[in-house]
């Protein structure tokens, strides 16, 4: 079954045309990497996936639901971690993990998220007394307090130390095995590698290849991920 | 109803963690009234005056502040709605001024041995009214400044002629009559007569009504024009 399915999607601001075309699908229980230049379109469909944005054309269906029309209903079954977003200053680690818990039908026991990702020492912490790392740390946990079918990670390990990452590639390994779909937008191949399933890669506005990692090392003759990437970003620059 | 709770109390715990909003609620009026000697004549208007401060004062730069840095656009990601978001803002704003005025009407009887308000039920009513209409003003000006420092002053450029002109902070006997004539067109107006009235027990449906055709406006107002980001 498909989790996500992407169809000719396409978005602009003014005459910014930030996503041009984009197809893709993402299979339940499959984690899906997206990677692309800055500017490539990525944050832009990965925000109409979860209903922030209204697609200028093209269809967008998340666990069969049109997300720009049942956002809400929507939101009970999927977790984010958006590229940026913060919280109120003063609000404390454990009182934010408990708040964002209380929103969801199926939440999962906060306290138990907050001891899996560390968070624990950093309990009474203000939010804005914590590291970027730390911040990064806390989004992530608050994407999967509800206990989401789907996750949808912007950059998830930008800003993380190379313990933490690697610990948060540990942690969305556990996702996977409970069956978990995933999405992860990353820069960092080694991340794309060690975690995902198959890959698109976008370039100004559009996926330029989908498929496993070994499928676009084959389709460009390269030798690595790295090398593929490079290949189909350039292709027609 | 759960995720409205929590969302409520977090705001008040924040609201009670911000020292701005401390002085200005609860220390501020309590100042006032020690100038004034305790004079319980002045008191119906620092209620007013105190629900403006939350309102319109606070509100304002607080909603835009969530948007600015994108804490709107994370909450809009789970299955709270604008309207729980809103909700519990003005829960948490009307239940921290009411704080600050159950403690000045105590002072004012319990220290300055003033008679005790004549009709407490429509002194509630009234409070309330005036505490969620300014909050709805606050809504309007959210709406429709985008970022913070906007929104702050706008707030209180709002805030500050209506304190001074309904009779909320100095008594509307003491205007000139063209600031008089000016006040008479301000919604805080009607609020603080509905207060006065209810404080002496002489209360009139009248002014509550005009406060809660007010608030009815600016809600769809403030709703309609509402945005996460
Ligand atoms: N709110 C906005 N208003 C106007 N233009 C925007 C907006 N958001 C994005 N854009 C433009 O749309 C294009 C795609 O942006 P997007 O954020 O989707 O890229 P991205 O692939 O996520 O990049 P990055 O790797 O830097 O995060 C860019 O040219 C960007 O300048
Ligand atoms: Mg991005």
């Amino acid at each position: 079954m498909e989790a996500i399915e992407v169809t000719d999607l396409r978005k602009s601001y003014g005459d910014t045309r930030a996503v041009d075309g984009v197809t893709f699908t993402v299979r339940a229980g499959e984690t899906f990497g997206i990677i692309g230049h800055n500017g490539a379109g990525k944050t832009t469909t990965v925000e109409c996936l979860i209903g922030l944005r209204r697609a200028d054309a093209g269809t967008v269906r998340v666990l069969g639901e049109d997300p720009a029309r049942r956002r809400r209903a929507l939101a009970h079954r999927l977790g984010v971690q958006l590229q940026d977003s913060s919280l109120p200053e003063r609000i404390k680690v454990a009182e934010a993990l408990r708040m964002f818990g209380s929103f969801y039908r199926d939440a999962a026991d906060w306290r138990r998220v907050m001891e899996r990702w560390g968070l624990r020492p950093l309990a009474r912490k203000a939010f804005g007394d914590l590291s970027g790392g730390q911040k990064q740390r806390l989004m992530l946990a608050l994407a999967l307090v509800g206990n989401p079918e789907v996750v949808v990670l912007d950059e998830l390990t930008t800003g993380l130390d190379p313990i933490a990452r690697r610990e948060t590639w540990r942690l969305i390994g556990d996702l996977k095995t409970a069956g978990t779909t995933v999405v992860l937008v990353s820069h960092y191949f080694d991340e794309i590698e060690a975690l995902c399933d198959r890959v698109a890669v976008f370039a100004r506005g559009r996926a330029e290849a989908t498929g496993t990692t070994g499928e676009l090392i084959a389709r460009t003759g390269t030798a690595s991920l790295e090398e593929a990437y490079l290949a189909l970003e350039g292709a027609d620059r | 109803m759960k995720a409205f709770t929590a969302l409520t109390a977090a705001e008040l715990r924040l609201l009670s963690r911000d020292p701005a909003s401390l002085f200005f609620m609860v220390a501020f009026p309590l100042m006032l009234l020690v100038l004034k000697r305790g004079d319980s004549g002045a008191v119906p208007g620092y209620l007013a005056m105190i629900a403006a401060i939350g309102g319109m004062g606070a509100l304002p730069g607080l909603l835009a502040s969530y948007r600015e840095r994108k804490v709107l656009k994370r909450l809009a990601t789970t299955p709270i709605s604008p309207v729980m978001l809103l909700g519990a803002q003005l829960v948490a704003q009307v239940a921290a001024g009411l704080a600050g005025s159950v403690l000045l009407v105590v002072v004012t009887i319990a220290v300055f041995g003033a008679q005790a308000p004549g009709d407490v039920l429509m002194l509630a009513a009234a409070f309330l009214l005036c505490s969620v209409m300014a909050c709805a003003l606050g809504f309007v000006v959210a709406a429709v400044v985008r970022n913070t420092r906007g929104a702050s002053l706008i707030g209180m450029l709002v805030m500050f002629p209506m304190i001074f002109l309904s009779g909320a902070a100095v008594p509307r006997k003491a205007l000139p009559g063209s600031l008089r004539q000016i006040g008479d067109f301000l919604p805080l107006t009607p609020a603080v007569e509905a207060l006065g009235d209810a404080w002496s027990g002489t209360a009139a449906v009248f002014p509550l009504l005009i406060l809660a055709g007010i608030i009815v406006a600016a809600t769809a107002a403030g709703a309609a024009l509402f945005r996460w980001e």
